[in-house]
């Protein structure tokens, strides 16, 4: 193969490695102004009246904005088109703040240091209202969340319920049956580059909007429905984005930077400072978990009873989804002969949750993976021969949905990578009794590829050969630095006969481009690359045709390689060939198509972990790691392994560190800033392993199928698991900070 | 307040506010915009950049300090117009690049190291990585990239 399977560089590093690419922050225009937020410092309370005389006077402040200035829309930042249900409870401004960071008001100025000066400057007065700090009270309280609230706020937001098999029964024939009780942290993605926006008026009185997002038409619908600007008259474009992890999949500033944009005529910019990208946009969703396993003698699960308690904060976004998401992960791991599922979600008045890698995959995995642990310990049992009895073969059917699992090899991601990781001499080692003791941790996980069945997966692809050789690639794409943009071109070019280089992608911009979903739900490789590849197929025969009679030869007797269409006859470039044809005034080869999925595979993951812990300070280390991964094929390994170790690096925040800590007393943000929310830098990294496992995935573009999101799914768990095992402890609640370390031993 | 820069081995006077981080004056002043900003007080290091030779976080770097010494920037690197220089090839073709947003401040505080260490060994190489966050890479693959030109370099020179 020529571009497939193979370590192709970023098409675009050296651009990003030279400092030139223009980030949203870097760009700016004639007359543009500058946004700055006030934002509440209360959980819940009624903004009674705002005083902007003193931020007024200053000199260069053009205005000021809040709720009793801003069309009072509700809306929802998590849709993906217009139409979408979901509860709409969000406003730009509205007249109660829920939770510490919430929007209050927008001052404009001509330069942003004048504007954050004169939000400094604003005083508001709030009637505070009882909050809702913790998901137990939410829980304890069903109903209306505040007196004379709209009726979306309403608990629970989302309640499912599941049974499969008869769980009763198992649970009274079952050899042994453990409890485990396991809680996640509200934990924030952190993109090096903070949340910003770019509005501006174009002609014909349509505004544009300048987005790092996930999907340019995600963004056009949450405008329009926040601000009542028509869809039409919003032209979104994507710009490159620093990072996103799912915080950025939901506009925060769009709908704000729009509407001033078309109130004062001129280009708004917001960028956010990173304590505002903490307290006032996304996190992951905070999980309590309940599981009991009953297990055979043997090592087989026999049944699950899972609760799960969801805590998405205060707007729904699309947190109504989530019970139903994680329960779609758990059925997807194990051949469980009987299953009991309760999921739920509330509203606390705390910072929002969102989509963040994995949604909801690394919270239900979290605690299935860390209570079948300890069931193994109970039973004797090592945890990868427990996992190796349980896990789903290839093409089993999953019992909520009824899909095939496609060729899942969770197994021979378990195997061959506990063979790599020399598990079993390992686990035999004798256990550390000094400050200092090792251990070793293993989970397995799996996730989904795209969202079918729940959204239909179709999606548009055009492209066409233009002048020169080069081939334009036309599909809304948003390149979140995963690097999808390269292994679409590669997949293109394999096709074509050309190199990665030479596709051109037009950046997503809902003016040019067919509608797709977006950057999400792990389906750009699996979803879109299948939709490239079949374009790339057409536009090739179109080629060939062509080709075929500038060489005077059968069509069929023409092949694309090395740039050139060739055949016995002789052979041209493809920019000879579009030379040619437009010679003739013909038009140039182009092709289209619409790609719609019928399945939905599950990718699968082992991952192996050492940690060793200081006794004394409670402080883990992770010296050991290896993950491995069925991914199908990796159309680019190098690309996968860095969504491998990037998952890593999230996970082991997830696992030992991250927590944005909200004040259960006071709803009050502890880890608002890059100095108190730990990441695990360079020296915290462990060297990286990964293995690959590459069965092929027969519905995946040449096999190849997601791996984005499931490399940070297992990681907690695996460490979680090997501090039980080096301490003998039964640690469940994440993160593992020094001080419950110390409380536990 | 009036002072002269030296940017990649150019002066240029640059009027700005007395405290005005040297980001802000390199990147709105001088409108030399691929050094980041991702937090602003010193924890991210996506501002990284030479000072005489030595990596700072140029958002905690008052601007008019920055007189009369030598800064290099990401647009200084290159091995003339439009070339990457070894470092910064090293990072595209290992794959220590994602979304790129740390990638300058990386870069400068890779080039920073292998100034003063033409020799680091893994442990140096992430220590010195410690001061600038990346959430997209692992850091692994830029540990790689940055042995990587280590040892082509010491390979030109012996
Ligand atoms: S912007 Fe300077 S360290 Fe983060
Ligand atoms: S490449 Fe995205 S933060 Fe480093």
């Amino acid at each position: 193969m020529g571009q497939v399977h193979q370590r192709v560089p970023l098409i675009d590093g050296a651009e990003k490695v030279g400092g030139k690419l223009q980030y949203l922050a870097d760009m700016t225009m004639p007359g543009m102004v500058h946004g700055a937020l006030v934002l509440s410092p209360r959980p819940h309370a009624r903004v009674v009246s705002l005083n902007a005389a003193a931020a007024l006077a200053l000199p260069g402040v053009i205005g000021v904005w809040w709720h009793e200035t801003v069309p009072q829309l509700r809306y929802n930042s998590s849709i993906w088109y217009v139409g979408q249900v979901a509860l709409n409870d969000e406003a730009m401004f509205a007249p109660v703040v829920r939770h510490v960071g919430d929007r209050v008001a927008v001052v404009v100025a001509r330069t942003a240091a004048i504007a954050c000066a004169a939000a400094r400057a604003i005083t508001v007065e709030y009637a505070d209202l009882p909050a809702i700090l913790t998901a137990d009270a939410a829980a304890a309280n069903p109903g209306s969340v505040g007196e004379g609230e709209a009726p979306a706020f309403c608990n629970p937001i989302d309640h499912v319920k599941f049974v499969h098999g008869n769980p009763d029964a198992a649970f009274a024939a079952a050899d042994l049956v453990v409890e485990t009780l396991v809680s996640t942290p509200r934990s924030h993605h952190c993109a090096v580059e903070p949340h910003a926006c770019l509005a501006y008026p174009e002609k014909g009185g349509r505004i544009a909007i300048v987005s790092p997002c996930q999907s340019v038409f995600a963004v056009q619908a949450v405008v329009a429905q926040a601000t009542g600007i028509a869809e039409a008259d919003l032209h979104v474009m994507k710009s490159p984005i620093g990072g996103s992890f799912g915080g950025k999949a939901e506009p925060v500033l769009d709908p704000i930077c729009a509407f001033l944009a078309a109130t004062l005529g001129l280009p708004v910019r917001i960028v956010l400072s990173r304590r505002e990208t903490f307290v006032a946009t996304r996190t992951r969703s905070a999980m309590q978990g309940r599981m009991r396993i009953a297990m055979s003698r043997s090592g087989r699960i026999m049944a699950r009873d899972t609760v799960a308690l969801v805590d998405v904060g205060a707007y729904s976004t699309g947190g109504n989804y989530l019970p139903g998401s994680m329960l779609q992960r758990l059925v997807r791991l194990y051949d469980v002969p009987a299953e009991r599922y309760d999921g739920r979600a509330v509203y606390t008045n705390t910072v929002p949750s969102g989509a963040f890698r994995g949604y909801g995959s690394p919270q239900i995995h979290a605690l299935a993976e860390i209570s079948l642990d300890l069931a193994a310990r109970e039973l004797g049992i090592d945890p990868v021969t427990i996992r190796a009895r349980n896990l789903v073969a290839p093409d089993a059917i999953e019992p909520w949905q009824g899909l095939s699992i496609g060729n899942g090899r969770g197994l021979d991601c378990l195997s061959r990578g506990a063979a790599m990781f020399d598990w079993q001499a390992r686990w035999a080692r004798r256990r550390d009794t000094g400050r200092f003791r090792r251990g070793i941790g293993v989970a397995a996980a799996t996730h989904i590829n795209g969202c079918y069945p729940g959204e239909e997966e179709a999606t548009s692809v055009r492209m066409r050969l233009l002048p020169g050789g080069m081939v334009e690639l036309v599909s809304a794409l948003h390149d979140l630095g995963c690097g999808s943009d390269t292994t679409l071109a590669q997949i293109a070019a394999e096709v074509l006969g050309l190199k990665a280089h030479q596709i051109g992608i037009t950046p997503a911009d809902s003016d040019l481009c067919p509608y797709d979903l977006g950057t999400r739900a792990s389906r750009m490789t699996y979803i879109v690359g299948e939709a490239v590849r079949r374009t790339a197929l057409a536009l090739a025969g179109e080629i060939r045709v062509r080709a075929a009679l500038a060489l005077n030869e059968d069509p069929g007797r023409v092949r694309l390689e090395h740039g050139l269409a060739r055949s016995e006859e002789g052979e041209m470039s493809l920019a000879a060939l579009a030379d040619w044809m437009i010679g003739r005034g013909q038009t140039l080869p182009a092709a289209s198509e619409t790609y719609r999925a019928s399945g939905n595979p599950s990718s699968f993951a082992a991952h192996f972990a050492e940690v060793e812990v200081d006794t004394f300070t409670g402080r883990v280390a992770v010296t050991d790691y290896l993950a491995a991964h069925d991914v199908g094929l990796a159309i680019n390994p190098m690309l996968v392994e860095g969504q491998i170790h990037g998952g890593i690096q999230i996970g082991i925040g997830y696992a030992l560190y991250e927590d944005v800590a909200i004040d259960p007393e006071t709803g009050q943000m502890r880890a608002d800033s890059f100095a108190r929310y730990t990441l695990a830098n360079a020296l915290e990294m462990p060297p990286l392993k990964v293995l690959l496992v590459e069965e092929g995935e027969p519905s995946g573009p040449f096999g190849a199928k997601a791996v984005g999101e499931i490399a940070t799914v297992p990681v907690a768990p695996a460490i979680v698991n090997a501090v039980n095992h080096a301490l003998n402890t039964r640690l469940s609640d994440l993160p593992l900070l020094p001080e419950r370390i110390l409380a536990a031993l | 307040m009036k002072f002269n820069l030296t940017v990649n081995g150019r002066t240029a006077v640059v009027e700005a506010e007395p405290l005005e981080p040297l980001s802000t004056v390199l990147r709105d002043r001088l409108g030399l915009r691929g050094l980041k900003e991702g937090c602003c007080e010193g924890e991210c290091g996506a501002c990284t950049v030479l000072l005489d030779g030595a990596p700072v976080h140029a958002c905690l770097t008052p601007g008019f300090q920055a007189e009369g010494r030598d800064i290099t920037t990401i647009e200084g690197l290159g091995d003339g117009p439009g070339l990457l220089s070894g470092i910064q090839r090293a990072f595209v073709e290992v794959g220590a690049v994602q979304c790129g947003y740390c990638t300058p401040g990386m870069v400068m505080a890779a080039e920073g190291l292998l100034r003063a260490n033409p020799d680091p060994d893994d442990a140096e190489i992430r220590h010195a990585l410690a001061g600038n966050i990346c959430r997209c890479t692992g850091y692994d693959s830029i540990v790689r990239a940055i042995a990587t030109e280590a040892a082509s370099r010491n390979r030109v020179s012996a």
